[in-house]
């Protein structure tokens, strides 16, 4: 047989399509399957934090606390190194008298867990399985007891409508599948930033609606809303006032800049008929110090 | 930053790839087309093989290395699975240009034809992550004349 040299001028090896399309197809294939999981992580995390029971939330609350710097939380009945915590459980206890026929519903939230930050800035926190931080600097400023326990109902409310839950974002779905299996328990990687958590912010509406929960309990309490909200009346003092920019200053900020809240407030007040005045309730002394006792 | 440099990366890979492996088809068909007439095919076990006087095995061999405009694609691909069209040119150079440098070999010595030529295909540093990922790719045949 002879040879007759014939050349291939196809080309079946190779796929004749441009990189450039090929890559945008790619790309496009990965970042559309990205989104759509983006999306149902989001529904999804939505749908766990409505229906989370107060026993998973509690292990979601350990694996998270693990990763924060306080020195202890302890729950009602333990022994605390720092007898103020037991003074702020009793307030707790106090503001939740009657907690049912007050709100319309039972405390959905696992027991309180409270704890001090030390640091001085005046703030007060909740975390996913009722983990409630005061900082020291909240519990040197405030005046009266009425103050205080303004501030505790207030998280109370965020706890009641699970907003730390819903706050974790998509965050929750991989922690609590993680806190389910036991892996967030040996600090791993599961606990994304953990500090951050510290820095948690909830749209206007969970602010309101914490805040007519709050004024509720505290109504329930001292029987009338006077002093509650001068906590608030101090910090908008202090408050630049910013003129034509308050505006952005406010859009900036999810808590509603203080002279704004409190007009809030005070219409609850008046439109659920709270008496606006009445006595305040003194405040242990000292509570600014570990143990009620600062050196002289 | 870190976006800038893969950019950086994938362009430099898009471009000077592209550039280089259009070259590369050029030379190759050229070359394919000048040693056309020396055949090259293979034999069973059980045919006689064309009488020669003489019979030497040629070697050619080349390491072919990826871009990072393949990189980025057949990672992508990865995730999806399917054809890596990127890697496809990237063989099929080798392959000729291993081919063409054993025939241009066996050439040079002589040969009038060369039968059983087979292939072979290693990868160097791929598979680790990182650091070189090329590929090598070995002809070889018995040239006769």
């Amino acid at each position: 047989m002879k040879y007759v040299p014939k050349e291939i001028t196809q080309e079946v090896n190779t796929t004749p399509v441009h990189p450039l399309v090929n890559l945008a197809y790619l790309a496009g294939t990965v970042a559309l399957v990205g989104v759509a999981i983006y999306f149902l992580l989001g529904i999804a995390a939505d749908q766990i934090a409505r229906r989370i029971g107060p026993e998973t939330e509690e292990k979601i609350g350990a694996v998270l606390v693990q990763a924060f710097p306080v020195q202890e939380t302890v729950g009602a009945n333990e022994n605390a190194t720092d007898s103020r915590l037991e003074y702020l459980h009793e307030l707790a206890i106090s503001i939740q008298t009657d907690l049912e026929a007050v709100t319309g519903e039972p405390a959905n939230y696992p027991p309180l867990k409270i704890g001090i930050l030390d640091t001085p800035v005046e703030n007060a926190m909740v975390m996913a399985g009722s983990h409630l931080f005061f900082t020291e600097g909240l519990l040197a400023a405030v005046d009266s007891e009425n103050e205080l326990a303004f501030v505790m109902a207030h998280e109370l409310g965020h706890l009641q409508n699970k907003d730390p839950l819903t706050a974790l974002g998509r965050s929750l779905v991989w922690i609590t599948i993680g806190s389910l299996l036991g892996l967030g328990q040996q600090g791993s990687g599961v606990v994304p930033g953990a500090f951050n958590l510290a820095e948690l912010n909830y749209s206007r509406g969970q602010e309101t609606a914490a805040d007519e929960y709050a004024i509720a309990l505290i109504a329930q309490r001292y029987t009338h809303g006077d002093h509650s909200l001068d906590f608030f009346r101090r910090a908008q003092e202090n408050e630049l006032d910013l003129g034509a920019l308050n505006r952005v200053a406010e859009w900036e900020q999810t808590h509603p800049m203080s002279g704004d809240r409190i007009k809030k407030l005070e219409a609850i007040l008046v439109e659920e008929g709270v008496a606006l005045t009445g006595e305040a309730t003194p405040l242990p002394e000292d509570i600014g110090c570990p143990n009620f006792t600062c050196e002289p | 930053m870190e976006l800038l440099v893969l950019l950086i990366l994938t362009g430099l890979g898009f471009f000077v790839g592209r550039h280089l492996e259009q070259k590369h088809y050029a030379s190759i068909k050229e070359r394919e087309k000048k040693t056309l007439h020396i055949p090259m095919m293979n034999f069973g076990a059980k045919q006689d093989l064309p009488h020669a006087h003489e019979a030497q095995m040629f070697v050619g061999s080349v390491v072919v290395a990826n871009d990072y405009f393949k990189t980025l694609s057949a990672a992508l691909r990865n995730l999806v699975g399917g054809r890596v069209v990127a890697y496809e040119s990237l063989v099929d150079r080798g392959r000729r240009e291993a081919l063409l440098r054993m025939k241009a070999e066996a050439m040079e010595w002589g040969a009038s034809q060369i039968v059983n030529v087979r292939f072979e295909t290693s990868n160097i540093g791929g598979q680790t992550g990182g650091g070189l990922a090329a590929v090598e790719i070995m002809a070889y045949g018995t040239a006769i004349r």
